[in-house]
């Protein structure tokens, strides 16, 4: 009965911000858990037309009919998908070109669910009676341009059937929540599956967005992925089993999403991709020198580095074009961003050697040196660089810190637990909001724009430090006849010969 | 105690015996030593409780060396965390730093981001998760400059709810900060919801902060009384807040009665119950108490009991053999006591000769503590005792104890010690020394050089003198 009159008075209460009131013999609320009673009063004409028996039972056919019209049935797929749409809409406003979302990644994804036999298949491998999969109502496209076998996508009312157990006992929103992970492992899809396909689309277009970018995006929250299930629809609600598809407790390691890209390359069964060419920017001279500007080296190093390249054979079409299956044997590993890193290593170990005594000396030089003539000095790089980066790693740390994991919708995990996990989620805002009250703190602080640059180099007052991009190399050179040479004659390989300068 | 229990203070992990260990010092109102209660958590081993690594920042190591979370692939060593734990233990790191730095404006917004600590699914880290925000909020609370009454307020009751084992706990830490901050009334009246309140099984635990619950809430009503009674005296008669006195002192003795049966160490709680009913003149019913809780069996041994007896006793002229049988108690018990002086005292007012001998021990015993060693009355009283005896019976004492005596009191150490604190006690010590060893020099002499130097040099006399009474020798 208690139910039924306080059914529309949802307010925590106010001693141990609980939902659970009742109503006294007097008419007034009080909340079960603590005793506690309130000013509101039940009144009299409520109760009286709720006490005829024709009004109750349309009191509770509204909201039961109110609660299955926004249920909708849905299968974990479905999840994925929505989640895949949002982390693309989420590339596109940082600029990625359109083409990424509408063409490529929507290709990748049908062509991954028909290479599993989820979706567009003649036999998909979902549980019960579902027959088709894939609801399209938010894509607008229908798979008519490629040249896959594909069902029309039917949407109706789907018979519940929980597998295995009895209907009564719901285990999860989905409707094959508990069933999904029972398939044929490395077949089905996972969040940090999700960041692969996303790369791999990436990839296709040629977008300058490396693997640790988009794990930093991910990590800075500019990409869907921490609480994804906030973004679906309220129809489809995330409950039970489902959790363990999609909920993440920290952002995958490099590593671990490599692996998953090489996998969904082999499962997907994809061709060779677009040649990467000098012009894209993945290409290793441009990506380098990308990070030689975030790291705040002069310019004419990358001269250096395309020498490097050239003698190395780095710019070869066949090594930079990714293709799974003419992939080299006994390389596993394949990023751009590593490689890039490595070749501004190895360039300046040439040209400095970088055995701890010769750069130093050639730095003395160039601080000797007339300051007009703006010699780079790699003593004074360091000290300038050694400032940022322990500034960056203090602001890292503390965001890791700030970092806020759980969501404002709780991942309920089972029915008996519902009022316990809400519970605790009303109490952790509430205190949140008088800690920041306490501090002054402003609510929502502006969030950062998403950048591929981390440090900022220039005379600004934002800036990380002064620029050395203009400075020249000129002490670390020496001038033979009409070409210019490293002053650094020795490889820094004990084992290594000498290598001869050319 | 600080309610909340500050992070860098004592003691929330004693063990609690029978019952609630209390010290004696206890001013009405005042500073209260209060009970030593149980803790799940250690919180004086903060880092080995919450996996916090000690990092120090002004080791210049630590930011040249590759961060260990980073290089999961050269490390293998290292655990696999995942990025919530990692985030939460990094916000507790900071929170750490920040409070021992007493930067409390960083310390609450980082609170505020480790409250996310509270929604874990595992158990475990739940528990300490509430144990940690509780103690960690309150402390902040506390130091924050913005900090109002009502902030604690609202904290301790939405901490109250999330566990169920906590709840006493935390019902008696916010009363103890109310009774700190002067809200007597709302203190006594937590305090009564939280005697009302019931989950489940209690367990032992439970069980006893129930206890120091309700003692809690008799100890709040008497000082309430206090407060009502001495605006009473002050103010003219005031009928109504008369009344109220009395229904305070009626709720009070209640619930101490009720209390002070259980056998445990109560010592403020009887004051106070004491101390009511001498002011409504029930004189018998506080003996009993007081006897009650001194010779009671079942109760743990506790000399502040029979000092609290003596008191009593004292300064309502009882007879002397009354109070003699309590002081010689209390002696078997603590023969360091400062009330063996009296007891002396009160021995060579009889006259008795048995009682001559027994102060002789009392004041004897009384010597050999290190605390009553250079105290230049217990001297004294010895001497009068050894004039009273006679050398005669003081010999047979003196021979048993003799060799210990002599290099404990009476070696040229001591006496360069003593004739720097004070000449008085040289000679009282001389005095009692001459007539039981015939040429017993070294103290004496020793003593003597010293009081020359003493007198030649005047205020620079003792550095000058101890230096030269070694060269001497």
């Amino acid at each position: 009965m208690d139910e039924e009159l306080t059914d529309g008075y949802h307010e925590p209460c106010p001693q141990c911000l609980s939902v659970d009131w009742g109503v006294s013999d007097a008419g007034q609320f009080f909340c079960r858990f603590c005793h506690n009673v309130i000013e509101r009063v039940l009144l009299y004409e409520d109760a009286e037309l709720l006490s005829t028996s024709s009004r109750v039972s349309s009191l509770s056919r509204a909201s039961i009919k109110k609660r299955r019209e926004l249920h909708r049935n849905w299968i974990v797929i479905e999840g994925f998908q929505f989640v895949l749409l949002h982390q693309a809409e989420a590339l596109v406003s940082m600029g990625v070109c359109s083409q990424f979302k509408d063409d490529i990644l929507y290709n990748f994804w049908k062509r991954y669910l028909q290479a599993t036999n989820q979706a567009y298949t003649r036999a998909p491998l979902c549980y019960g009676e579902v027959e088709a999969v894939s609801d399209f109502t938010s894509e607008s496209e229908c798979p008519s341009e490629l040249s896959f076998q594909s069902e029309p996508s039917l949407r109706g009312r789907r018979k519940r059937t929980a597998s295995g157990s009895s209907g009564s006992v719901v285990s999860s929103g989905s409707m094959d929540g508990s069933s999904y992970s029972k398939r044929k492992s490395g077949d089905f899809m996972t969040m940090p599956r999700t960041l692969a396909l996303c790369y791999l689309a990436l990839l296709w277009v040629r977008e300058g967005i490396t693997l640790s970018d988009l794990l930093r995006f991910a990590s800075e929250k500019h990409l869907p992925y921490i609480n994804v299930h906030e973004y679906f629809p309220e129809e489809m609600t995330v409950f039970g089993r489902d959790c363990q598809y999609f909920k993440v407790e920290s952002i995958p390691s490099y590593s671990h999403v490599h692996k998953d890209i090489l996998k969904l390359a082999r499962i997907m069964k994809l061709p060779a991709f677009p040649p990467v060419t000098p012009d894209c920017l993945l290409h290793p001279s441009l990506l380098s020198l990308r990070y030689l500007v975030e790291l705040n080296l002069p310019d004419e190093l990358h001269h250096w580095l395309c020498k490097v390249i050239k003698q190395a054979n780095m710019a070869e079409q066949a090594l930079l074009t990714f293709d799974y299956s003419k992939r080299p044997i006994g390389t596993s590993h394949f990023s751009y961003d590593l490689q890039a890193c490595a070749l501004i290593i190895v360039t300046m170990k040439l040209l400095f050697r970088l055995d701890d005594s010769k750069e130093w000396k050639l730095s003395k030089i160039a601080d000797f040196a007339d300051p007009d003539a703006k010699q780079y000095s790699l003593a004074f790089w360091h000290t300038t660089m050694h400032k940022a980066l322990v500034l960056a790693r203090k602001r890292e740390k503390l965001h890791t810190a700030n970092q806020q994991w759980k969501s404002s919708k709780p991942f309920i995990l089972s029915e008996r637990n519902k009022s316990v996990f809400l519970k605790r989620r009303r109490v952790v805002e509430y205190l949140q909001t008088r800690f920041q009250k306490l501090s002054g703190q402003a609510v929502e602080t502006e969030p950062t724009k998403p950048s591929s640059f981390i440090f900022l180099w220039g005379d600004g007052e934002d800036s990380d430090g002064p620029s050395l991009h203009c400075q020249k190399l000129d002490c670390n050179l020496k001038k033979r006849r009409q070409t210019q040479l490293c002053a650094n004659k020795k490889y820094w390989h004990p084992l290594l010969r000498p290598c001869n300068p050319t | 105690m600080q309610p909340g229990g500050s992070v860098d203070s004592v003691p929330l992990d004693a063990d609690v015996s029978t019952g609630v260990e209390e010290t004696a010092s206890n001013e009405k109102g005042g500073s209260v030593n209060g009970p030593e209660i149980r803790s799940t958590c250690n919180m004086d081993d903060i880092e080995a409780e919450f996996h916090c690594h000690v990092v120090d920042e002004n080791n210049e190591d630590y930011y040249n060396k590759p961060d260990p979370i980073r290089c999961k692939r050269y490390n293998a060593q290292m655990p696999k965390e995942s990025g919530f734990r990692r985030s939460t233990s990094t916000c507790l790191e900071l929170i750490r730093n920040a409070m021992l730095r007493h930067r409390w404006q960083e310390a609450a917004e980082l609170m505020s981001s480790y409250m996310q600590m509270l929604e874990d699914t595992s158990v475990s880290k739940q528990l300490m998760a509430c144990e940690i925000i509780w103690r960690l909020g309150t402390e902040i609370l506390q130091h924050h400059p913005n900090a109002k009454q009502e902030d604690f307020d609202m904290f301790y009751q939405s901490i109250k709810n999330v566990r169920v084992n906590n709840y006493l706990k935390i019902s008696l830490d916010h009363s103890f900060h109310l009774m700190l901050t002067g809200h007597m009334e709302d203190a006594c009246r937590q305090l009564s919801n939280a005697q009302n309140w019931r989950y489940g099984n209690l367990s032992s635990v439970q069980l006893n902060l129930k206890k120091v619950i309700h003692a809690y809430c008799g100890y709040l009503q008497y000082l309430i009384w206090y407060s009502k009674k001495s605006k009473a005296s002050g103010a003219e008669n005031d009928s109504g807040s008369d009344h109220e006195m009395h229904s305070y002192f009626r709720q009070a003795s209640v619930t101490l009665q009720e209390v002070l049966e259980q056998p445990g160490v109560w010592d403020p709680f009887v004051l106070s119950y004491v101390e009511m009913l001498e002011f409504y003149n029930d004189l018998e019913k506080a003996e009993s108490v007081l006897k009650n809780y001194a010779y009671n069996e079942r109760f743990p041994v506790n000399p502040n009991a029979y000092v609290y007896l003596y008191e009593f006793l004292k300064r309502h002229d009882a007879p002397q053999n009354k109070q003699l049988e309590i002081l010689k108690i209390l002696q078997t018990l603590v023969p360091s006591h400062e009330l063996m002086l009296e007891y002396c005292n009160i021995l060579l007012g009889t006259g008795l000769h048995d009682d001559l001998r027994k102060a002789l021990t009392v004041v004897m015993d009384l010597l050999e503590y290190t605390s009553w060693k250079q105290n230049v009355d217990a001297w004294e009283h010895l001497n009068e005792i050894m004039e009273h005896l006679g050398n005669g019976h003081c010999l047979g004492e003196w021979e048993s104890r003799k060799n210990l005596w002599l290099s404990l009191h009476f070696t040229s150490y001591h006496a360069r010690k003593d004739a720097i604190l004070s000449v008085k006690l040289v000679d009282v010590k001389i005095k009692f020394l001459t007539p039981l060893i015939k040429n017993y020099q070294e103290y004496t002499t020793a003593a003597y050089r010293v009081k020359k130097r003493k007198g030649k040099n005047g205020s620079q006399g003792y550095k000058a003198s101890a230096n030269t009474g070694k060269k001497k020798k």
